[in-house]
């Protein structure tokens, strides 16, 4: 009897974990479609919320602005100079430009612009997160992280646009139609498009995943401690689930 | 439970509003100036003219290539397919201010080399033709850098086979080159090119055999050739002996004629003394009866 009993208690806990596991993600999923509802809802930004967005977006987005453009316009001048170097080495500088601008650009600054909201918003660690109505607390704090991971990426990525300009061409404006040319090439429908779908889904994963987990751990007291690897780990899953299917969208 | 009262007790910071508001502006103008950059760099605000280039095969080539002229991009390729005859038909739009470039001389090439894309690209020798219409249906020629490696190695390989047929024991070149062996060692021998260029040393010893005979039968037709020298200076003699008598002749004939002419009037005189002395004598006149 005790040794048909183990299997059977395996199963059933499996069978419980899968169960557990795939309602954990369908709150998340309902969690993240509520909030993005709530988002775009204009009753939403009453007086009272509208004040609690501003700070959010003043907190997330405005006291990181500068110095995360200067950290990101740093690492992008290294590379951009690495690439085109190493290009030119290989007599391949026609190609330097637009490799920067697809792995820079396209690539390691919306990534990374996600990965700073998400380090420095301190959702992963569920601080401040308090089981109060979504619409009060959170839809702001979601729009606010949101908002920060756009604005982080599009500011960004036009600093390193300009830098790969400078870095090629100097102050010459003699390079602007080719580049122009080039920009052209590189972002044709499809990319465009990839690109800020890509980004969208990045901010709206940053902003909602950290958080429910958060919200969703509260309400199991008993797997607390195990509540914030959950998070990120699920987070940092489907931020790479976007980049793939970004990636099979333009490259497949 | 307001919001309001969820938020951070320290002081808002000066200009709260009007920095998101900030954020929220720059964020707008950065989406629809990229958007519109963007549609500008795809020549969206342009207006085009279309060039149909019909290739055998399309590899290599991508919606959003470059047409190329003198190195700079005066068009892109708008869509690939395929036509019913099985060719590929290669759609490219083409600004129209660039649309100068191209001629009904122009000619349109692909190219593919080994490392990096294919490439289009547009050659116009004559800038005074007439333009290119729109919609100008062209051939591509493809030049192909890989195509040529088979032909290439089959070259090679024939090259390479001539080679080793030259190089045999057997071969033709073996063989001439020692038959030139052996006609330079005939050079070195007693009778030199000649034996090389009769065949063998006998020969050449019969031909200088006949050299020596020659050379002496060129001696004798010398002293014949003396003699006959002579003869013809006494023949020259005889000649003018011969020359002299003429001339004595022709004088002797001028002579005669004057002596005749002497002669001649001296009958005359004759004559006429007769008849005078016939006038003169009476008796004379009665010799002749006339008959009344």
């Amino acid at each position: 009897m005790h040794q048909h009993s183990l299997p059977r208690s395996g199963l059933s806990a499996l069978g419980h974990a899968c169960v557990r596991s795939v309602s954990s993600w369908w709150g998340l999923i309902h969690f993240g479609a509520v909030a993005l509802v709530l988002a775009l809802s204009p009753s939403t930004y009453d007086r009272g919320n509208r004040a609690a967005v501003i700070r959010n977006i003043y907190a997330s987005t405005w006291q990181v602005l500068f110095w995360f453009t200067v950290l990101c316009a740093l690492i992008s001048l290294v590379l951009i100079r690495i690439v085109v170097v190493t290009a030119s080495s290989y007599g391949l500088s026609q190609y330097a430009l637009e490799m920067v601008v697809r792995v820079l650009v396209l690539e390691l600054i919306p990534l990374g612009a996600a990965l700073f909201v998400v380090l420095r918003s301190g959702v992963l660690t569920s601080t401040g997160v308090t089981a109060s109505p979504l619409h009060i607390e959170h839809v702001p704090r979601i729009i606010a992280i949101a908002f920060s991971v756009a604005t982080l990426a599009a500011v960004s990525s036009i600093v390193a646009l300009v830098l790969a300009y400078l870095v090629v061409y100097g102050l010459s404006q003699w390079g602007l139609a080719e580049y122009t040319h080039m920009i052209g090439r590189v972002f044709d429908p499809v990319v465009t498009v990839t690109f800020v779908l890509k980004t969208a889904w990045f901010s709206l994963a940053v902003a909602v995943i950290p958080l429910a987990s958060a919200l969703q751990t509260q309400h199991e007291t008993a797997r607390e401690s195990n509540a914030v690897p959950q998070g990120a780990v699920r987070l940092f899953l489907v931020l790479v689930l976007i980049e793939g299917v970004s990636l099979a969208a333009r490259y497949v | 439970m307001h919001p309001e009262s969820k938020l951070p007790s320290v002081p808002p910071p000066p200009n709260l509003e009007f920095k998101v508001a900030l954020l929220l502006v720059l964020m707008v103008v950065l989406a629809f100036g990229s958007l519109a950059y963007v549609m500008y760099a795809r020549g969206v605000f342009e207006n085009t003219q279309r060039v149909i280039l019909v290739a055998d095969d399309s590899e290599g080539v991508t919606v959003g290539m470059d047409l190329t002229f003198s190195g700079f991009p005066i068009g892109r390729v708008q869509r690939v397919e395929l036509a019913d005859d099985g060719k590929a038909r290669i759609v490219i739009e083409v600004a129209r201010e660039d649309a100068k470039w191209l001629r009904t001389s122009s000619v349109f090439t692909m190219v593919r080399s080994i490392v990096g894309s294919t490439h289009l690209h547009v050659y116009s020798g004559v800038l005074t033709d007439p333009p290119l219409p729109d919609g100008a249906v062209r051939t591509a020629l493809i030049g192909d850098a890989t195509a040529e490696i088979p032909q290439l190695v089959n070259t090679v390989r024939t090259l390479v086979e001539n080679l080793q047929n030259m190089t045999k024991p057997d071969s033709s070149l073996n063989t001439s080159l020692e038959n030139l062996q052996t006609v330079t060692q005939n050079l070195k021998g007693p009778y030199g090119a000649l034996g090389v260029v009769l065949g063998s040393d006998a020969h050449a010893k019969k031909v200088i055999t006949t050299l020596d005979q020659s050379q002496a039968a060129m001696i004798q037709v010398n002293a014949i050739l003396g003699d006959v020298r002579t003869s013809l200076k006494n023949v020259d003699a005889v000649l003018a002996e011969a020359q002299a008598v003429g001339a004595n002749a022709r004088v002797a004939t001028t002579d005669l004629g004057a002596l005749r002419e002497q002669v001649e009037m001296n009958l005359r005189k004759v004559e006429h003394l007769v008849d005078e002395i016939n006038r003169k004598w009476p008796l004379a006149r009665d010799t002749e009866l006339k008959l009344p």
